[in-house]
């Protein structure tokens, strides 16, 4: 009853601005959006580790000595990032989609879902974004801190896991948290294969009530919120992991 | 070990040049041998082609408009942000801070529906086409970015330039076009260009608010045809247009950013 009455309070206050958010009022549209913001949330969550994952084997593959594994990795990583995502995310959703169907036998037996594709193929072009950021941190490693690894007895495996990854992270934070700002953002695309994400869920309000500011306000200020948090944490963490002396 | 690297980097800056002049050829490549095989696939693509090429001019058209629009906005508010009032850097300071964390999407999505379909001017209905709007919700995301840029840019001159603009008698404004903008113009041409390009990807989010543009050409195509292996080639032609388009002005970048470091 109290959160009734909140929520009619506001809508009051708003229309007195001549905003108006009444369908807050109704069950419907107030839980399709309530799930909009949800799904946005947990699509930002589950896409961010994919894509830091994913971004440090693609970096592990370019820096490597092995064309075999370094080619194919940087055509991939050329091709995201020179191609829009809502191309890609239209390709996979409407050409390997289909092809995964055709090979389970019909579309009722396809697990994939457009929640999965969104978190594919955004995951994948951001990875590829961390990945190049990562691949300058690894190649700005001095050589003596190398040399002095493989003088300690490392392997290449543990130079790289213990010397090249926690120094060349560090150096390319503040590119991966603009990567994760622009993934928080691509997000977006996956209303066009109608996963319902904010802006999905905003359209479905706003085409019954005609109130596309009202709705936009909050979307904005819904974004500025998480690219604010998530840019706080990525300083946040660039301050705790901040080696003293060593100048990064 | 530093032979080694040496050497590795060589190999691999050699295997990017191959990818390099593949990345232009395979997607082409892919779309001719794949039509000459399959002849009736080749005849409905040819069929197609006009189609297709008439949305990606308006790919480009409103690139350009939202690049141009983006760029003149972009340096006014990044001027306005290092005024030396208040009240001239406080609206420039809000008005980036808002839209460089909003989604194109949300934007051009904002445009469409908030902007009439028609404007009235004197006594006269014009329509308000989707592809204006599109561009006008482009703008005001490139203006954002390029803002930040310009006043990164203007930041980065050394304060003795200014301090020499004052000894021989120069206005602010004075001291800003004659010496400070055009040293940023070599600073800030990378960043304006990474924006220029994903510019030209985000057109692509305009066929989803009904613009005929190269995406909703090929969803179109696609759509008509109805066979798999033309809509999987329709959009491999979708993205090779993309690619041609985006990745000469990411090399170039490239190779700037390299001198600019260097020199």
């Amino acid at each position: 009853m109290q959160d009734m009455n909140l929520t009619s309070l506001f809508i009051e206050l708003m229309a007195r601005l001549g905003l108006n958010y009444e369908f807050l009022a109704t069950g419907y549209e107030a839980q399709i959006w309530r799930d909009g913001f949800l799904t946005t949330l947990y699509l930002v969550a589950v896409t961010i580790p994919v894509s830091l994952i994913v971004g440090l084997i693609f970096a592990a593959c370019l820096t490597s000595n092995r064309p075999w594994l370094s080619a194919p990795v940087r055509g991939f990583v050329e091709l995201t990032r020179n191609t829009p995502t809502l191309v890609q995310l239209m390709f996979s959703f409407l050409v390997l989609n289909t092809v995964v169907s055709n090979m389970v036998g019909g579309a009722q037996n396809n697990p994939l879902s457009p929640f999965f594709w969104v978190v594919a193929v955004v995951g994948l072009h951001v990875a590829a974004l961390h990945a190049e950021a990562i691949r300058g941190g690894i190649e700005a490693v001095p050589s003596s801190m190398i040399e002095a690894a493989r003088g300690m007895g490392f392997s290449p495996f543990e130079i790289m896991r213990y010397v090249q990854i926690p120094l060349a992270f560090r150096s390319s934070l503040p590119a991966i948290v603009n990567g994760l700002i622009s993934l928080v953002k691509s997000t977006t695309v996956g209303n066009a294969i109608a996963v319902s994400e904010i802006t999905y869920a905003s359209i479905m309000v706003w085409t019954q009530r005609d109130n596309v500011v009202e709705l936009m306000i909050v979307l904005l200020a819904f974004f500025s919120l998480i690219n604010f948090v998530v840019a706080r944490v990525g300083s946040w963490v660039e301050r705790r992991l901040a080696i003293p002396g060593y100048g990064l | 070990m530093s032979m080694t690297a040496t050497q590795a980097s060589k190999t691999t800056s050699k295997s990017s040049r191959v990818l390099r002049s593949i990345g232009f050829v395979a997607m082409p490549l892919l779309v001719i041998g794949w039509s000459l095989i399959d002849l009736s696939l080749g005849r409905e693509l040819v069929e197609w082609i006009p189609y297709l090429a008439s949305g990606f001019s308006m790919n480009i058209l409103i690139t350009i408009c939202a690049v141009t629009l983006g760029t003149t906005a972009g340096v006014l508010l990044g001027l306005m942000q290092l005024a030396p009032y208040w009240f001239v850097r406080l609206p420039a300071q809000v008005y980036v801070q808002i839209f460089r964390n909003a989604p194109a999407l949300v934007l051009i999505f904002a445009t469409t529906y908030i902007f009439p379909f028609e404007v009235v001017l004197f006594g006269n209905y014009l329509p308000f086409p989707d592809w204006v709007k599109a561009v006008i919700g482009l703008a005001i995301l490139s203006s954002a970015y390029i803002a930040e840029i310009t006043r990164g840019a203007v930041l980065s001159i050394p304060t003795t330039q200014w301090e020499a603009t004052k000894g021989l008698g120069f206005s602010r404004l004075q001291a800003l076009r004659y010496v400070i903008l055009p040293q940023c113009v070599r600073r800030s041409l990378p960043p304006w260009m990474n924006v220029a390009s994903s510019m030209a990807m985000g057109t692509s989010l305009a066929s989803l608010v009904g613009v005929h543009e190269l995406m909703h050409a090929a969803t179109d195509a696609s759509t008509a045809v109805r066979r798999l292996d033309f809509t999987i080639i329709a959009y491999v032609v979708v993205m090779a247009a993309f690619f041609t388009l985006c990745y000469p002005i990411a090399r170039l970048t490239r190779r700037l950013e390299r001198r600019f470091n260097t020199g």
